[in-house]
């Protein structure tokens, strides 16, 4: 790229110095375009995070916390999502049979306490997530298909997987490195290889008596306990303190290792303090009165309770897409929805674009698919089913549904017992959005015949139903990440037993074939056109009916500069205050 | 001994001249005559309907249809009685049912078309709190009644007989306090299907330990009394003693108790909608109004009607409640 | 006396375990694993999070270690044996969710709720009372039925939705900023402050709070004082005072006051065990960080051992303010006896 042009340049000297006279009228005209370190940024949680456990804790406060303390061998470049070098020097090679990575790690990289990070913390790392003892099984799982990791030399790091993914590359690079020296002070996992790791099982006697089991779970047992919150890792901000239910600081290493390095994201807000308020309301109040710095607004407050000139003054208002979806889930292997029309006729009677506009209050789109609606694998050729009850009773007609005895219920003959077409929608409290689709869609019913009951389930109930397949409709989300889609998970007929994500119980042998092919596929292209068949699948056969996808809106003092948004999330990393406007001057003690 | 008839009448007399009393005694048969005629009232089903030349009467045949004695006519069923071109239609006053959703139409303010305004799935706030009395009142009157049938009986049980009786009812009494109720609450509402009757009992089997208290210890104060060895050296049989000496006297608390618990469960069910546990999630009440209200601050009338509505029946209920223990004491004669 | 508190004291021990015991069988019995949860408390990403149900047997491996660490493999009554055992050498255990000894997560949280809970019953009483001996002493005025009215009106009104309402108009944002919107200390809070300071910013942070709580009781507390006065003013002992010639200031004040008291002290035994739990949802309006909000988090998240330690506190609490004011009343209203039917 530049380094060619500029080679090439070198050759002609005037071609050189027009460059140089082109490069420097680009040149930012006054300093304030020039990032500051400084200022705090004070931002809102609704909840104390889990714990700060890199690797045991669970919930999404606590990644997007550790997520500014420790860093991984590659990240994702934000906006082009492709990967690049973070502690690593480069992307690994990788064998041609697709199963090595030899990732060689930078020189200059240090921990928040001074200590060299070298293939040795990598490692280690690698080895406390395959350590079965430590409570991280979520995560494990991640990497069930490394098999094999050993050390080259103190800076190349060779990991092997056990079978082709065009994700390997993905999943392996994004290990948190953890400093062995500190979560490992006894040194008991040297002596453990991952292969050994692998291999263990808890709950055999004999793997927990072997002298590997009992180093392992050494290590385990103090990991476990003693670390949840007093994180150290390498990354830009030192984690400074934790008052329960209150609020949690980082402050801005100053020290970091990547200061001035090319390539890596430069830290510029001094502290960065999270703030709890269970209660929105009063977040949105602390707000106002400047005591957040930023928020995220829901969307009646965005629209009835920060307008005006007051508000727009102080803060901006951005409005972007996550990766996410909601859904409506019929239970494709029960009577009632094992027939496609029924669930195309359902989807008739949905009427989406309504519930976008008073639901959503707009702020959403109506959504056909399972993929993210930016990423190329979306097919943008799907129609939308429209609302349609004429369609849906027609299909229902087909289907075998009709009133036969005038009670004002749809009923059909299923194996030799008549049926009244009755079930129940669940959905879980705490989601306001859910429950009024399930309201809405169970009053849509009624009119035309389906007796549709709603039951609001709290968290842990409505789990256990799901995973149990012990529903007939299910209201849910699935957020995403921004790369790459995956939908193996989700729509394999293998992953229906066992409490896997296959929640509806979908089974087709094409889509099967689809999805097992794509996770070979190295062409990105090829992958593309591979979902764009499964997509089509979907479309017509509607195990989901597909609802709409929601727009966050966040709320940020104008006094920050850099705020971009990103196909994922904005990046509060990148964010900085000119000297005049920063508000806050001491760190906290 | 006065005649029962003379009693209550003397009893009525002196509450006729408690005017607040009287006040709350209106009210509160008001509110239930509007929780009895709820679906009389809102509803979207006419009264009568000339459509296409035939007379109907549309309310009164599903309702008789619900009951099973009659069957709906097909060409009544699954219609909109308000969309259809009737020669002639006569509707309830409110012509909404409360769980009727238009999302054409959420948030709208009060108006001549929804009296009290709309929710945010276009529900009419004016239906739902002439219906939310239904609920609301019969959650407080089921519920206490419950707490009371227990409570007074193992209270008088406890202070009547004393001993190792009063022993153990008293250590139960403890019990029952030292069960967190709320967190059983929660759990209850999480294990069975969410119904307005589990949640009466519940609260009822949770409150009844208040009145029992009370109860014991009016029941402990007054059978040493000269008048009680006095009946029972008559030979008056116990039960005799228990109701028709003890239990007038030790009315007079359980009553505040009672009418207290009433306001205090139509309170309780606002809270528990407001955590979304016990009542099913597609029933509108006053507490549910209230909680959609709470995140939505400018829409004044989804909190300022069902408010109203809670303070009324708590406040009438109150102050019949004190009217009456005025009344029934003795020692006020 | 002395014999019937021994006996009531040791009556207290197998009440605690009964009531523990019931407890214990209701959470462990409410659906929901707390393994799952805990092991994955979203149901996955739909991302290329490697959850295959290849893999589901190696997580329900790991799951079952899981169980097996915190005894929930066992049966209901080993479970319940074991936990009251430790409980025996006050052993709370550890919090399912990150792991930390029950006991400090406890005693991190304990303070402030207590301080929430004291001060609204103190707010309570010192309004109440006089209220209610003011309505007595003026039954069926003006002033007596505008300050019953207001506090009816205060008795209706849900404390959620006062709550929020007071955050809205009252912390900043478009109104009135006099009071800050949450919380227990202010943004700029440093422990180096002087003590005055702190304790200024702490109380200033629990006032609304503490008004919300307590507008609640006042009109329960101050109807009780009123009719428990009114009841004592028509006794025939206050008559006699007035004849021997004693100022009514002096029958009020002095004699139909103190036996006014009484049965507010019954009220005592219910108030106490409130300390606890009776604050959850000012704690979630407010962002307090105390106990109730803690074992609310605890029952959704079915963290057994938060569960059971705060309903064992609570409910030790709840027996023994129950003693009290059962002994208290002994003590003052000589005709309530204990013993059977002799008097």
């Amino acid at each position: 790229m530049r380094v060619e042009t500029l080679a090439q340049a070198g050759r002609k000297p005037w071609l050189a110095l027009g460059l140089l006279l082109l490069c420097v009228s680009f040149l930012p005209a006054h300093a304030a375009e020039v990032p500051v370190t400084g200022d705090w940024l004070v931002s809102h949680m609704l909840s104390d995070p889990e714990q700060l456990n890199p690797l045991t804790s669970n919930d999404g406060g606590s990644a997007s916390i550790l997520n500014y303390i420790f860093e991984n061998l590659l990240d994702h470049h934000p906006q082009t999502l492709e990967l690049r070098p973070q502690l690593a020097t480069a992307r690994p090679q990788i064998s041609d049979d697709k199963l090595t990575y030899t990732f060689t790690l930078r020189r200059d990289a240090h921990f928040q306490d001074g200590k060299p990070l070298t293939g040795q913390d990598v490692l280690f790392s690698v080895k406390a997530i395959k350590n079965p003892w430590v409570n991280a099984p979520f995560l494990r799982v991640y990497y069930q298909s490394l098999v094999q990791a050993e050390l080259v030399d103190d800076y190349t790091l060779r990991l092997v997987a056990k079978e082709p993914y065009f994700l390997n590359e993905t999943v392996l690079s994004q290990v948190p490195v953890l400093p062995r020296h500190y979560y490992d002070p006894d040194g008991s996992m040297d002596s453990l290889s991952v292969t050994e790791l692998a291999a263990l099982r808890p709950g055999d006697a004999a793997a927990e008596a072997s002298p590997q089991g009992t180093q392992a779970r050494k290590f385990a047992e103090q990991f476990n306990t003693n670390f949840s919150r007093n994180p150290m890792g390498s990354g830009p901000y030192k984690f400074h303190s934790w008052q329960t239910g209150q609020a949690v600081v980082l402050q801005r290493d100053p020290h970091y290792w990547g200061i001035g390095k090319e390539g890596i994201d430069q830290p510029y807000i001094d502290q960065r303090t999270m703030r709890v308020f269970n209660n929105p309301d009063a977040a949105l109040v602390a707000l106002k009165a400047g005591e957040l710095d930023t928020m995220p607004l829901m969307p009646i407050q965005h629209l009835k309770q920060t307008s005006g000139a007051r508000f727009d003054k102080q803060f901006a208002k951005h409005q972007f897409f996550t990766p996410s979806y909601s859904y409506i889930g019929w239970n494709n292997a029960h009577p009632l929805f094992s027939d496609m029309r029924v669930r195309q006729a359902m989807t008739y009677l949905t009427n989406r674009q309504q519930m976008v506009k008073t639901l959503l209050f707009e702020l959403g789109e109506v959504v056909n698919g399972p993929i993210y609606l930016f990423r190329p694998e979306y097919d943008k050729t799907l129609v939308p089913y429209p609302y349609d009850p004429q369609k849906a009773l027609q299909l229902l007609g087909e289907a075998g549904w009709k009133d036969t005895d005038g009670d004002g219920i749809l009923d059909k003959m299923i194996d030799g017992q008549k049926v009244p077409f009755r079930f129940e929608i669940k959905f879980n409290s705490g989601n306001e959005i859910r429950k009024s689709v399930a309201l809405t869609l169970q009053d849509e019913l009624k009119k035309h015949g389906v007796d549709a009951n709603v039951r609001q389930l709290d968290w842990t109930i409505y789990l256990d139903d799901v995973r149990n397949h012990k529903f007939e409709a299910v209201i849910l989300g699935w957020g995403m990440p921004a790369i790459e889609p995956d939908e193996y998970q989700v729509w394999h007929s293998s992953q229906a037993e066992n409490k896997g994500s296959n929640h509806v119980s979908y089974k087709n042998t094409r889509a099967d074939a689809l999805l097992e092919e794509y996770r070979r596929t190295f062409d990105a292209q090829k992958r593309v056109e591979l979902y764009r068949e499964f997509q089509q699948i979907l479309h017509q056969e509607q195990p989901y009916t597909f609802l709409f996808i929601q727009k966050a809106i966040l709320a940020v003092d104008r006094r920050f500069q850099n705020v971009k948004l990103y196909p994922q999330r904005p990046r509060p990393l990148e964010w900085w205050v000119p000297k005049a406007q920063q508000r806050y001057h001491e760190v906290s003690q | 001994m006065p005649s029962s008839a003379s009693y209550w009448r003397r009893v009525w007399r002196h509450f006729k001249r408690n005017t607040l009393a009287v006040i709350g005694l209106w009210i509160a048969l008001a509110l239930i005559l509007v929780a009895l005629l709820a679906d009389v009232l809102a509803n979207d089903t006419p009264y009568y309907m000339v459509y296409q030349g035939t007379r109907y009467f549309p309310l009164l045949q599903s309702g008789l249809d619900s009951l099973g004695l009659v069957t709906l006519p097909p060409e009544l069923r699954h219609v909109d009685f308000t969309q259809l071109p009737a020669e002639r239609a006569i509707f309830p006053p409110v012509p909404y049912r409360p769980n009727r959703i238009n999302l054409l139409v959420p948030f709208a303010e009060p108006s001549a078309v929804h009296w009290l305004g709309t929710d945010k799935l276009g529900r009419d706030v004016m239906a739902g709190v002439i219906h939310g009395a239904r609920i609301s009142l019969s959650i407080g009157f089921v519920a206490v009644g419950i707490a009371v049938g227990i409570g007074l009986t193992l209270g008088a049980l406890a202070g009547y007989f004393g001993g190792w009786v009063d022993l153990g009812i008293s250590r139960l009494f403890e019990l029952m306090l030292a069960i967190p109720t709320f967190f059983l609450l929660i759990t209850i509402a999480a294990t069975l299907r969410p119904n307005i009757f589990y949640t009466m009992i519940v609260i009822g089997f949770t409150s009844w330990v208040g009145i029992a208290r009370f109860a014991r210890n009016e029941f402990l104060k007054v059978r040493n009394l000269d008048y009680v060895t006095a009946a029972v050296a008559l030979g008056t049989p116990t039960w005799r003693i228990v109701v028709r000496h003890i239990l007038p006297n030790a009315l007079a608390p359980v009553l505040v108790s009672v009418v207290l618990g009433i306001a205090s469960a139509i309170l309780t069910e606002s809270g528990l909608s407001f955590l979304g546990i016990g009542v099913p999630a597609d029933l509108v009440t006053w507490g549910s109004l209230l909680n959609e209200a709470r995140s939505n601050s400018f829409a004044w009338w989804l909190a300022v009607f069902p408010g109203a509505a809670i303070f009324l029946a708590v406040v009438a209920y109150y102050l019949v409640g004190e009217g009456l223990r005025d009344a029934l004491d003795p020692r006020l004669q | 006396m002395l014999p019937y508190l021994l006996q009531r004291l040791l009556l207290l021990l197998p009440t605690l375990i009964g009531v523990t015991c019931i407890s214990f069988a209701i959470t462990h019995l409410a659906p929901g694993d707390p393994a799952e949860l805990r092991a994955g408390g979203g149901l996955g990403g739909a991302g290329a999070e490697g959850l295959s149900s290849k893999n589901r047997g190696d997580l329900d491996r790991a799951l079952a270690a899981w169980r097996a660490q915190y005894g929930l493999d066992q049966s209901l009554p080993a479970q319940y044996w074991r936990w009251l055992r430790n409980l025996g050498t006050l052993e709370f255990g550890n919090s399912f969710k990150d792991n930390q000894p029950v006991w400090r997560k406890i005693a991190e949280r304990l303070p402030i709720t207590i301080q929430l809970n004291a001060v609204s019953i103190v707010m309570i009483y010192l309004v109440a009372i006089p209220l209610g001996v003011y309505s007595a002493t003026h039954p069926y005025s003006v002033s007596d039925q505008a300050t019953t009215f207001t506090a009816f009106l205060l008795f209706a009104l849900p404390s959620f939705w006062i709550g929020t309402l007071a955050i809205v108009f009252l912390c900043g944002g478009d109104f009135l900023d006099l009071f800050p919107p949450g919380g227990m200390t202010s943004v700029g809070y440093s422990s180096t402050w002087p003590f005055w300071q702190r304790l200024w910013d702490r109380a200033w942070h629990l006032c609304l709070p503490v008004l919300v709580m307590s507008y609640g009781g006042f009109a329960g507390l101050s109807r009780f004082m009123r009719s428990s006065m009114l009841e004592n003013i028509r006794q025939d002992y206050v008559q006699t005072a007035r004849a021997k010639g004693l100022s009514e200031h002096l029958v009020i004040y002095k004699h139909v006051l103190r036996n006014s008291l009484i049965p507010i002290v019954t009220i005592m035994a219910s108030i106490l065990p409130g300390l606890i739990s009776g604050s959850v949802i000012i704690e979630t309006i407010f962002s307090i960080p105390g106990v109730g909000l803690l074992a609310y988090e605890a029952v959704l998240a079915r963290d057994y051992p938060i569960i059971m330690a705060v309903f064992t506190i609570s409910s030790l609490l709840t027996l023994v303010s129950i003693l009290i004011s059962d002994t208290l009343l002994t003590l003052v209203d000589p005709r309530i006896t204990f013993s059977g039917r002799s008097a």
